[in-house]
């Protein structure tokens, strides 16, 4: 835990002044860098602030961590091929099928479909943390639409800007090559045409990253009433009247509203025949529909498993502890050690049906064994992992807070981990909750070239 | 084995113009081993180009886009069909096996099967099925106009009364339950002048069909038009499009007979 402030104390590696923060932060709310939230019904938009202490990890260290990263997606876009294909890993009884079929992530539209190049996780962000002996740990899958990855792009922009002496060296790997991956991404698996960013429109939680990836990639960013598919392409329409071809569209809208004639028919922000197109081989959605089979808080127990499956290789980065009531070990474990985990909904995400078992007053304690009892397969638990704490800034002066890290891999022709991330962190000192949603705040993460 | 000659029809019109028209049909009868189609023709009026692809579970779907202004949309199809029930489908997916958005059981339906599975002594699934559908036409009422497309089993059983497509989502509720397989079928039958519904339950490794709204196992009067885990997957019409008022009248008429 002493590395960072050890290494910024010897001045190997600058932090950013301090007295830069609130000039960032300000820069961050006239660039727009906000957060939605909804919550009771109501919009609320937030700053997603920003902490100008980086997380730094050591070349080393990051060698490490790329490595099982990639190997761990690799495994998730196997799994997915395999689950809406043949389904070994279901007949050689390594994932028991309720896991699968009941998950609200498996869409059994998509059967049999291929997409472009196998690829069903293009942009995956996995959430890990380091506990205080240094490993570091899985805490969790996201395959679906993960955001975040602008928020240290656009950070580090503006502390370049602010302190350009500090990255001149050339010892923090530049982070500005995500917009190149993300291109390379999209373009080899695009079937002809532009690529489009989808977005569901400014009152998304995420507008200003759909927006500034859009603008970094060249992507066109487009809303639903601006596309349509015909002779089963998607098109684009122009100002003329005219209309352009899609070749490739990341979509950054769930799998449910996608395509109103094929998922939920009250969508408003889908494309009407989006996945006819899509089945013809004629446009790549971009994650492919239905990976969230994947990133299932209760196939996550699995990925391991997966990855000695699939690629014969032993898994490199370790999943944090983790129990599943469905097996009846497990649930007696779980109901007798409480206090020591976090059990997780496996239907919830962002933070959300997230409960420490030590919090629970006896009632709700009896409640939740009751609720445990009757539904195994909701949930999971986790041994809370005692992670390392990062300095932040706090009324002038530096504090501990628990942090965790969103690395963004992409899958196009090969598999890469973009050298930086998104670190999260929860201002309230109790909380091991970082997720934006839940308010967290962020920091940038430097990666250090040697 | 039975020839049947087969025509179903769909006139839209609407109140007034619309355009940006997405539709998606599921009209063509299911090349299987049960029915072999000996043809098929489709008309879709205004003339446009249409595109057909084959879904998940089977079904070839139409698909189409309007994007000029216009008061209807009016489809058929006609063609004639070979139906041969002895030679039974085989095609399998899990998900036949779980509950799905139409057929989730609320507290009700759930004590229902629960009465249904204790009483019955049959333990082969067509025994189950015949069973269950006897029981089911004692408790439901055939009632045109009290349900919709969008009622599910459990709103269905509530009611105590529905169509075809409700006997079916309750029928594949209670079967699921009960640990078999079954699935959604909409297609055409003889004497019906509308399209029908009825289910298929997977019997060790093949297919058969039953009709629970006429509560008898189904038999070469019978065409599948599409299939799939509940309406969702089947809705023979889909579509999507902009206009003022886009209130619309549907008119069907379909027509199934033998062909000797």
């Amino acid at each position: 835990m002493k590395t960072e402030i050890r290494t910024a104390a010897q001045g190997a590696v600058p932090t950013a002044p301090s007295a830069d923060a609130a000039e960032i932060n300000e820069l961050l709310r006239r660039y727009g860098v906000k957060f939605g939230i909804y919550k009771n019904g109501q919009f609320k938009e937030q700053l997603f602030p920003f902490d100008p202490i980086p997380r730094i990890i050591e070349a080393e260290d990051f060698k490490a961590i790329e490595k099982g990263l990639i190997q761990r997606v690799d495994a998730l876009n196997r799994f997915l091929f395999d689950i809406y294909h043949e389904k070994n890993i279901i007949h050689d009884g390594i994932v028991p099928e309720d896991f699968v079929y009941i998950s609200s992530g498996y869409l059994p539209q998509c059967e049999g479909l291929t997409p472009p190049e196998n690829i069903y996780s293009h942009i995956s962000g996995i959430d890990l943390v380091q506990g205080k002996d240094g490993v570091w740990y899985i805490l969790e899958d996201n395959l679906r639409i993960p955001s975040g990855a602008s928020y240290p792009l656009i950070a580090r922009e503006l502390t370049r800007a602010t302190s350009p002496a500090t990255f001149s060296g050339g010892a923090i790997i530049d982070n500005r090559n995500y917009s190149k991956l993300l291109k390379e991404t999209m373009d080899f698996v695009n079937r002809g045409g532009i690529n489009a960013i989808l977005t569901p429109g400014r009152y998304n939680a995420a507008y200003f990253e759909h927006s500034y990836l859009a603008e970094l990639t060249g992507a066109t960013l487009v809303q639903n009433d601006e596309l349509f598919v015909e002779d089963n392409m998607l098109w684009h329409k122009t100002y003329s009247g005219g209309k352009t071809r899609i070749g490739a569209l990341y979509r950054r809208i769930s799998d449910e509203y996608l395509d109103p004639l094929t998922f939920e028919p009250s969508s408003l922000i889908g494309i009407p025949n989006l996945m006819e197109a899509y089945r013809s081989g004629n446009v790549a959605i971009i994650n492919t529909p239905g990976n969230g089979v994947a990133d299932d808080k209760g196939i996550y127990y699995f990925v391991p498993k997966m990855i000695e499956y699939y690629l014969g290789e032993k898994p490199i980065l370790h999943n944090a502890p983790t129990y599943l009531p469905f097996y009846k070990d497990d649930l007696e474990y779980v109901l007798g050690n409480f206090e020591k985990l976090v059990i997780k909904d496996v239907a919830e995400a962002g933070g959300y049906g997230v409960v420490f078992g030590r919090d629970l007053s006896e009632e709700k304690l009896e409640e939740f064994r009751n609720t445990l009892i009757k539904e195994p397969r909701r949930f999971i638990a986790q041994e809370v992992i005692d992670f390392l704490d990062l300095p932040i800034i706090e009324d002038g002066g530096q504090v501990m807070r628990k942090a965790d890290l969103r690395a963004f891999v992409l899958s196009g022709e090969k598999t890469k981990v973009w050298a930086s991330g998104l670190t999260r962190f929860s201002r309230n000192p109790d909380s091991f909750v970082v997720n934006s949603s839940q308010g967290g705040d962020f920091k940038d993460t430097w990666v250090l070239s040697r | 084995m039975k020839q049947l000659n087969f025509s179903f029809s769909t006139k839209l019109t609407f109140d007034n113009y619309v355009h940006e028209h997405s539709f998606a049909l599921r009209t063509m009868p299911i090349e299987s081993s049960v029915q072999h189609i000996i043809g098929c023709e489709l008309n879709i009026s205004p003339f446009i180009s249409v595109c057909n692809t084959t879904d998940a579970f089977g079904n070839t779907v139409t698909s189409g886009y309007i994007r000029d202004n216009h008061r209807f949309l009016d489809f058929e199809i006609k063609g004639k069909a070979e139906v041969n029930p002895e030679s039974p489908k085989t095609d399998f997916m899990p998900c036949y096996a779980f509950q799905s958005k139409y057929t989730a059981p609320d507290k009700d339906l759930t004590e229902f099967y629960k009465g249904l599975s204790a009483e019955c002594r049959g333990t082969s699934a067509f025994d189950r099925t015949e069973y269950f559908s006897d029981r089911l036409s004692d408790t439901i009422e055939y009632s045109k106009g009290v349900t919709d497309t969008k009622t599910t089993a459990a709103d269905a059983f509530a009611l105590k009364k529905g169509v075809c497509q409700d006997f079916s989502h309750i029928m594949l509720s209670l079967l699921r339950a009960d640990g078999i397989p079954c699935r959604y079928i909409a297609g055409l039958a003889c004497c019906d002048g509308e399209t029908h519904s009825w289910i298929e339950f997977w019997d060790g490794g093949k297919w058969v069909g039953f009709d629970p709204a006429n509560n008898c196992p189904v038999n070469e009067d019978y065409l599948v038009l599409s299939q799939g885990r509940d309406f969702g997957d089947c809705a023979i019409d889909r579509g999507v499009m902009f206009g003022e008022y886009t209130k619309q009248l549907q008119l069907i008429t379909s027509h199934l007979a033998s062909a000797y």
